[in-house]
């Protein structure tokens, strides 16, 4: 040191200086220490976590199609506008409202309450604002991508239903799980996620699982503004698999038909094959356009067309076929009849029983239609003779009947393979409730009961399910619409993150069928009378096919208090049977809604689809007929 | 000029310190590009280290004791510099009018270059032989020397770039005697004012909304609003662990400031780059070099000729001290985010031309040591 300033200790203050510059210095490498060696993963972790996104590439799911292979639903690409949700953390999202609302043609409530779906899910990063997006749309979510940078245009498959509302109740529709569906099982164990499609109602929701896909994913690198800067990963999604129904598209078509051309347009037509519980046909009307719901549910139209669904009173969303409940008239007399001959009330042999022009309990006259002397049970059968069932009944006694709804499942679901079945409603439900109600359970209930009515509604598909049983020696199969699921192929490399093993085809796991216990002298008892009902001057004479012998029963449930015929309330109409009648391979339900007579409007219905089932299987028959002989003619009961 | 120089001068010029200067320099350069690969910032520093070399050559080749003589002259035209940012020929840059626009030069900024003329102000005013401790009227002719250039960059508003001149004018105190008494009692004041001037700028108002939340963002970056001042430090904090022992090793696709992540990145937060980049390793590297640097220029100014030429030095080196503290501080997320450059380091011509003229004053000083 040349400078000689001792006195002010110049040199010490210049070290002084040193040594604060060498301890800054040294704060922060201990600062860099701890940030890069102590935290340094977790630091790393954190970087990757902001730059690193998951956009999911949602699945196929698998078509369904009729026993024939035509297609019944199945999924059409569509644009859709999606929402990311990372950019979205960082601004108010009230901001973008009307912006989105005037650029994509929203309504701002819909808006609102995407935004406010996305912003609660902090782990997933993308929702759907708007489906279906037109090219204006695309042409503004690009236009506007430094605006909005967590608005994208993705590719997704679309479900949709080329029947409308044809097979509506059959197939379902598909939507996006709900919150509440997502807290319960069993969504919650499979692992959905909001946003998810899934199936609601029909097929959609019973075979959800094997329809559903499983979602790939675009593993991408995100800047601080979410847009995607490169891809790392990309596992391709699989699609679900196919569902081969049981449905049969052209008996199907013929069905939904009989009901179109019905004067109330109202009810329900279900076709089975009686020898395995197979359903070829099932419509019920009015219906709904599963379409609107997939496709609708964010637009204001859509939202309307739905609150209109759930509010006709016709209640177009209500499968009539498993889900109505109607008293069966004179239907019921095939399941009470071989009741009555299981437990020995009648034998083969000894089956008649009085007309009586009808019966009087206590100081109460209640009338048959006729006056058929003292018939038996075949001749009961097709003449449909209230008088022989009321004293059947009150033979069977309550007791015997309850049995015999017990034999026929009547106290149970069928078990068909669709949800929200409804249990028919007897006299075993309500004898005591009305026991406890009246103090006794009274004979005229009884005679009530014994023709279908009062304490007595039944879903169409468990009678056509019991009514079936007689034709194929008492076996009751468990109807179902599930054929086959087809198998699909695994996708990805074994071994990695994107990989997913093939899923194997497997058909219908059938239930052994519930047998009913019947002798074949009994079970010919009763066919003879269901085949007079069509072919012996019955109360189903005007649908008579020649060369194919339909053995059957028409019902008139009366809907008003018994006596009245008023307006609206007209008796519903009902036709259950099985054809060829000594061979069956195929049953058929009909129930029109307030029109009247069973033979007269539900008979000739049935006889709509039987004809397409010929024209289908036994061409030949329709050849060798005289044009004039198909005609429909002229009715009775 | 090259005629000028003798042989002398070839064996005391002060090479290892002006390799050390150019080496940081370049190893900022390999940052600058590391940061924005696709961008032509890295580029234009290279053509900044050019201009600012020769700068350098041509302040250590000219006298500085004369060039000090003249210190009035230049501090005056700083000023005029100053003031005129403050005028329509200022260019405001995210709301703060820092830049001066002048037609050929190009665009550069004044307060960064008035660190030059204020330095060598206080060492003449200081410089002569002296007997006794810091006079009063010593400091208050320091503080007014100061006072002008502060004044006008705090117009601007830059309060970051006013820091930066305190440690000079503290470094001039503290070397012209000032009693130790003062010292403490300036620390021990300073300890009650600034958090009482914080508690009653937060009651009246006075200390703004986004003015403190810089300041709890450095408390707990996490709390603050992640859209704003929390949101950079935390960043950087991100960039800088991210680094880990030995850096990302190239893969700059990934990088926080290509993706954005990382704000101004070539600029403000270069040193948060250097740690994602080289890691631990490449930072304490950095930190060496730079104590070694600052050790070179101590060491200087222990052997300059006169008092003068030891305070510029020793106020250079101060000021480059608490530069790299208050830089590297808000890029580890314990200091205010404040924008102050990198010495050697940060993009930008305006700060690479003053530290290599800074330099140059501490080589030409070295160089004529042994010169009376």
């Amino acid at each position: 040191m040349k400078l000689n300033e001792s006195t002010q200790n110049v040199p010490v203050r210049i070290t002084t200086i040193q040594i604060v510059a060498f301890v800054l210095l040294t704060i922060l490498g201990v600062r860099l220490y701890y940030l890069q060696i102590v935290q340094g993963e977790y630091w790393s972790e954190r970087a990757e976590n902001q730059r690193v996104r998951f956009i999911p590439i949602p699945a196929p799911r698998g078509a369904i199609l009729d026993r024939n292979g035509k297609i019944l639903v199945d999924s059409r690409p569509t644009y859709n506008v999606v929402l990311s949700n990372e950019p979205l953390k960082k601004i108010d999202v009230t901001e973008r409202i009307p912006e989105y609302s005037k650029g994509l043609n929203l309504e701002p409530d819909i808006v609102l309450e995407r935004l406010n779906l996305i912003k609660k899910q902090n782990e997933f990063e993308m929702l759907v604002l708007k489906e279906s997006a037109t090219m204006q749309d695309i042409a503004w979510v690009e236009s506007h991508s430094l605006e909005f940078p967590e608005l994208r245009i993705e590719l997704q498959p679309q479900r949709f239903y080329p029947h409308g509302t044809m097979l509506a109740h059959v197939v379902g529709y598909v939507g996006e799980i709900s919150p509440k569906q997502l807290e319960s099982e069993p969504y919650k164990s499979r692992g959905l996620r909001p946003g998810d499609i899934i199936g609601k109602g029909g097929l959609e929701q019973s075979y959800d699982e094997h329809l559903r896909g499983r979602p790939g994913y675009r593993k991408v690198i995100v800047d601080s503004r979410g847009r995607v800067q490169s891809e790392i990963e990309v596992v391709r999604p699989q699609s679900g698999q196919d569902l081969i129904s049981t449905i049969d598209l052209d008996l199907q078509i013929a069905a939904e038909q009989q009901l179109a051309n019905s004067p109330t347009k109202r009810g329900t037509i279900v076709a089975m094959d009686p020898n395995n519980g197979e359903i070829f046909a099932l419509a019920s009307a009015p219906s709904f356009d599963p379409n609107v719901f997939t496709q609708g549910s964010k637009t204001p139209e859509g939202r309307k067309q739905i609150a209109a669904y759930w509010q006709d009173e016709k209640r177009p969303l209500y499968n009539r076929a498993i889900q109505g409940n109607y008293p069966p008239g004179s239907t019921w007399k095939i399941p009470e009849s071989m009741g009555a001959l299981q437990q020995g009330v009648i034998t083969v042999k000894n089956s008649n029983m009085a007309c009586g022009g009808g019966i009087t309990i206590g100081n109460k006259f209640t009338r048959c239609m006729g006056s058929h002397g003292s018939p038996p049970l075949s001749y009961a059968i097709t003449k449909s003779c209230d008088g022989y069932y009321y004293r059947l009944g009150l033979k069977m006694k309550i007791e015997g009947l309850i049995q015999m709804i017990e034999t026929f499942d009547f106290d149970k679901r069928s078990g068909i393979d669709i949800p929200n079945e409804k249990i028919s409603q007897t006299p075993k439900s309500w004898k005591p409730a009305i026991e406890k109600r009246e103090g006794r359970w009274s004979d005229i209930r009884t005679v009530y009961a014994s023709i279908g009515q009062d304490t007595v509604v039944v879903t169409p598909i468990s009678m056509l399910r019991a009514v079936s049983s007689i034709g194929v020696k008492g076996r009751m199969y468990v109807p179902h619409l599930m054929k086959e699921f087809k198998p699909i192929g695994a996708m990805g490399e074994e071994g990695t993150s994107g990989f997913f093993g093939e899923r194997q085809g497997f058909t219908f796991d059938r239930p052994d069928p519930k047998m009913i216990p019947m002798t074949p002298e009994q079970e010919k008892v009763m066919v003879d009378g269901m085949w007079g009902v069509v072919q012996g001057g019955g109360t189903a004479g005007s649908i008579r096919i020649p060369g194919f012998d339909i053995a059957g029963k028409t019902g008139t449930a009366q809907v008003a208090s018994l006596g009245k015929d008023v307006g609206a309330k007209k008796d519903h109409a009902w036709f259950v049977s099985f054809a060829p009648a000594y061979a069956p391979e195929i049953s058929i339900i009909a129930l029109i809604e307030n029109v009247g007579f069973g033979g007269s409007f539900a008979a000739p219905a049935a006889k709509g689809v039987y004809q397409a089932y010929i024209a289908k299987k036994h061409p030949e028959l329709l050849q060798a007929l005289p044009e004039s002989t198909a005609k429909p003619g002229e009715a009775v009961d | 000029m090259v005629a000028i120089i003798e042989k002398r001068d070839l064996r005391d010029f002060d090479w290892l310190t002006t390799v050390l200067a150019i080496a940081i320099a370049c190893f900022g350069i390999w940052q600058i590009r590391n940061a924005l690969p696709a961008e032509s910032y890295w580029t234009k520093q290279i053509v900044g280290l050019g201009i600012a070399l020769f700068a350098f050559f041509v302040v250590v080749f000219s006298d500085y004791r004369r060039i000090i003589e003249l210190a009035p002259f230049f501090y005056a035209f700083g000023l005029l510099l100053l003031a005129l940012v403050l005028t329509p020929l200022g260019v405001e840059v995210n709301g703060q009018q820092a830049w001066l626009k002048l037609p050929v030069i190009g665009q550069f900024q004044p307060s960064e270059f008035m660190k030059v003329p204020t330095v060598l102000m206080l060492a003449r005013y200081f410089g002569k032989k002296r007997a006794g401790a810091l006079t009063l009227r010593e400091a208050l002719v320091g503080g007014a020397i100061m006072a002008g250039p502060i004044g006008l960059i705090m117009l601007e508003p830059d309060a970051g770039q006013a820091i930066t001149y305190f440690p000079i004018l503290a470094a001039a105190f503290f070397l012209s005697g000032i009693k130790l008494r003062y010292v403490i009692g300036a620390m021990l004041l300073a300890a009650i004012m600034v958090p009482a001037a914080w508690m009653i700028g937060v009651k009246t108002g006075k200390i703004k909304k986004y003015q403190q939340e810089r300041i709890m963002a450095v408390i707990d970056p996490e709390s603050v609003d992640p859209r704003g001042f929390g949101y950079h430090t935390i960043q950087s904090i991100i960039t800088v662990g991210k680094g880990g022992l030995s850096g990302i090793k190239g893969d700059t696709d990934t990088s926080q400031s290509v993706l954005k992540f990382l704000p101004e990145p070539q600029t403000d937060f270069i040193f948060a780059v250097t740690a994602e980049n080289t890691g631990f390793i490449g930072c304490i590297s950095l930190l060496l070099a730079y104590a070694l640097l600052i050790s070179r220029l101590v060491a200087g100014a222990r052997e300059s000729n006169d008092r003068a030429g030891m305070l510029v030095i020793m106020s250079f080196a101060t000021a480059m001290a608490f530069q790299i503290f208050m830089n590297a501080g808000m890029a580890l997320g314990f200091l205010p985010v404040i924008g102050v450059p990198l010495p050697l380091m940060s993009a930008g011509l305006s700060a690479i031309l003053t530290t290599f003229i800074a330099m140059g004053f501490v080589v030409s000083i070295k160089l004529r040591r042994f010169v009376n």
